[in-house]
């Protein structure tokens, strides 16, 4: 391997097409450490205009224990699968429906009477 | 069944013949005459097509190499649903046949030929990235934005591979295809070989893969060569809340501002920040699931098969590939160095309280998600209760913008 031997066009893409990827990625991070502080200003104007004169960013910002509090308790709520019931509990008798089949009159042998008569 | 084993074992003497006497089989059954030649001819007719009679020491080769994908895969879990592919992929294209009859997949009208359209033209790629989009969170890196410069710092890799390979011999396409090997990231190295050097992709893909399946190999010696011990227990503050609205423009505004600056990398980043839109805009649910699911799995079983076919041995065992894994080697290697010594550089000008851990450097290299999880398991033997993965993911992702728009430079400057 000899770097003397690369040509100038080669150094030329290496040197410019690294730079060109930092630029592009500093792009990004520069639009995205300013969108959360154009949010933030959007949020405390329209708080000003509901009459809201003191905001801090504190109050803007929701912290992601708070955030995974809020989300589990929905969760909970939102998953919580039973129907609703009236708590009122009753003892109600239950009514069997008379039947021949198992109606114990006919299950019975009349034999005493039979023994006696003889 | 008594049949079956004489007509093999006939076969295998025919073949041994061959090897052994270096005999013309052809000219042999030539000479003979009467029925006892008719069924000879057939024999011969039947055998000039097996694999058998035309196998050479590099089929053999390659067929070792599939086999060892298969078994780094299923014993070692090394990038299963890649290696899986690839390395039946390898199988299935040195297995010998007679040319001429649309076996091959670089025979026109073959059916691995039609499949291999997909990425001869680079038209599987951007469909992986439309996957890759819609499983993607970006919210570590939309809470730390400064993170994504590490992205940037280990695509160093692409750069320096593209300057060795030039130093050693390749045309600038060859070198520029053989550089995003660096890049760490198969769909991108298969995009632009596809476009600048159809003639080593298939090195190249391999290259790409088989390195990033051994992330886990190459990457750590590296971090604790550059990273001292007492740096790499720094614990990071955890990554801020991210808002829907955020992660909604996030797509919108890196589409437009990285296609602006790179527009040959379209295919890929209008790929990935669709498919990331499909996600978080929260309406198109069905769609985001079918690009994570059904359709990623469906182009990594094509990709990877077609991918792996491609390597037939007269095609792919040249000096070239030797160089190109060579080369593929270091590229990983002065990546992930980028990464780490950019992240330590880094530090110097952050305040105490808001210093990174230099190890989430090495995730600048985009192999999503293993590189992370290099880093976390990394972090975790210097300090149990340090986790870093959710920190690392956010070079990580930047590294695929990264390397696709390095991919677009290459290809505006090259191609």
């Amino acid at each position: 391997m000899n770097l003397l031997t690369v040509t100038n066009q080669t150094w030329t893409i290496t040197l410019l097409g690294w730079v060109i990827v930092f630029a592009a990625l500093l792009f990004l991070v520069g639009v995205f450490l300013l969108v959360p502080k154009v949010f933030t200003w959007s949020a405390k104007r329209r708080l000003k205009t509901k009459g809201k004169t003191q905001v801090t960013d504190d109050q803007l910002a929701i912290s992601g224990e708070t955030n995974a509090a809020i989300a589990t308790a929905l969760h909970l709520y939102f998953s919580e699968m039973h129907d609703e019931e009236s708590a009122v509990i009753t003892i109600k008798e239950v009514r069997r429906r008379y039947s021949p089949w198992n109606s114990k009159l006919y299950g019975m042998n009349n034999s005493s009477y039979y023994k006696l008569r003889s | 069944m008594k049949k079956f084993m004489t007509f093999y074992f006939v076969l295998a003497i025919l073949f041994c013949l061959q090897i052994v006497f270096g005999t013309d089989i052809s000219a042999a059954v030539d000479s003979a005459s009467g029925a006892e030649g008719g069924v000879m001819h057939g024999l011969v007719a039947l055998w000039d097509f097996t694999g058998f009679a035309n196998v050479t020491l590099g089929n053999m080769a390659m067929i070792a190499v599939g086999l060892f994908f298969i078994f780094l895969a299923v014993k070692y879990d090394y990038e299963p649903l890649l290696l899986i592919p690839i390395g039946v992929g390898i199988l299935i294209g040195n297995i010998p046949f007679l040319p001429g009859y649309k076996i091959g997949v670089y025979e026109e009208g073959s059916v691995m030929n039609y499949l291999y359209f997909g990425v001869k033209q680079g038209i599987y790629p951007p469909l992986i990235f439309l996957g890759i989009g819609a499983m993607t969170d970006f919210s570590s890196l939309i809470s730390n934005p400064k993170l994504m410069i590490l992205g940037a710092a280990a695509q160093v890799g692409i750069f320096a591979t593209f300057l060795g390979a030039s130093a050693l011999g390749f045309s600038p396409e060859e070198a520029g295809a053989i550089g995003i090997i660096g890049g760490a990231d198969g769909p991108t190295a298969i995009f632009l070989s596809s476009k600048l050097a159809p003639q080593l992709m298939g090195a190249i893909a391999i290259a790409a893969y088989s390195y990033m399946a051994l992330v886990p190999v190459i990457q750590p010696p590296i971090m604790r060569l550059l990273i001292p011990k007492k740096e790499r227990a720094i614990k990071m503050k955890p990554p801020r809340a991210v808002s829907k609205t955020e992660k909604i423009l996030f797509p919108l505004i890196g589409l437009l501002l990285t296609c602006f600056i790179s527009p040959s990398a379209l295919p890929l980043l209008g790929m990935l920040f669709f498919g990331n839109l499909l996600k978080e805009s929260g309406v198109t649910e069905r769609l985001a699931d079918t690009a994570r699911n059904s359709m990623i799995n469906i182009v990594t079983i094509l990709l990877g098969l077609t991918v792996g076919a491609s390597t037939q041995a007269d095609v792919f065992l040249t000096l070239a590939s030797i160089k190109i894994f060579g080369l593929g080697a270091l590229s990983f290697m002065v990546a992930t160095a980028g990464g780490l010594l950019f992240a330590r550089f880094l530090n110097v000008f952050l305040k105490k309280d808001n210093k990174i851990n230099p190890l989430i450097g090495a995730a600048g290299v985009s192999a999503v998600p293993d590189s992370a999880r290099v880093v976390q398991n990394e972090g975790l033997k210097t300090d149990p209760n340090n986790h870093l993965l959710m920190h690392a993911m956010a070079p990580n992702v930047s590294g695929v913008i990264g390397s696709a728009v390095a991919a677009g430079i290459m290809l505006s400057f090259l191609l």
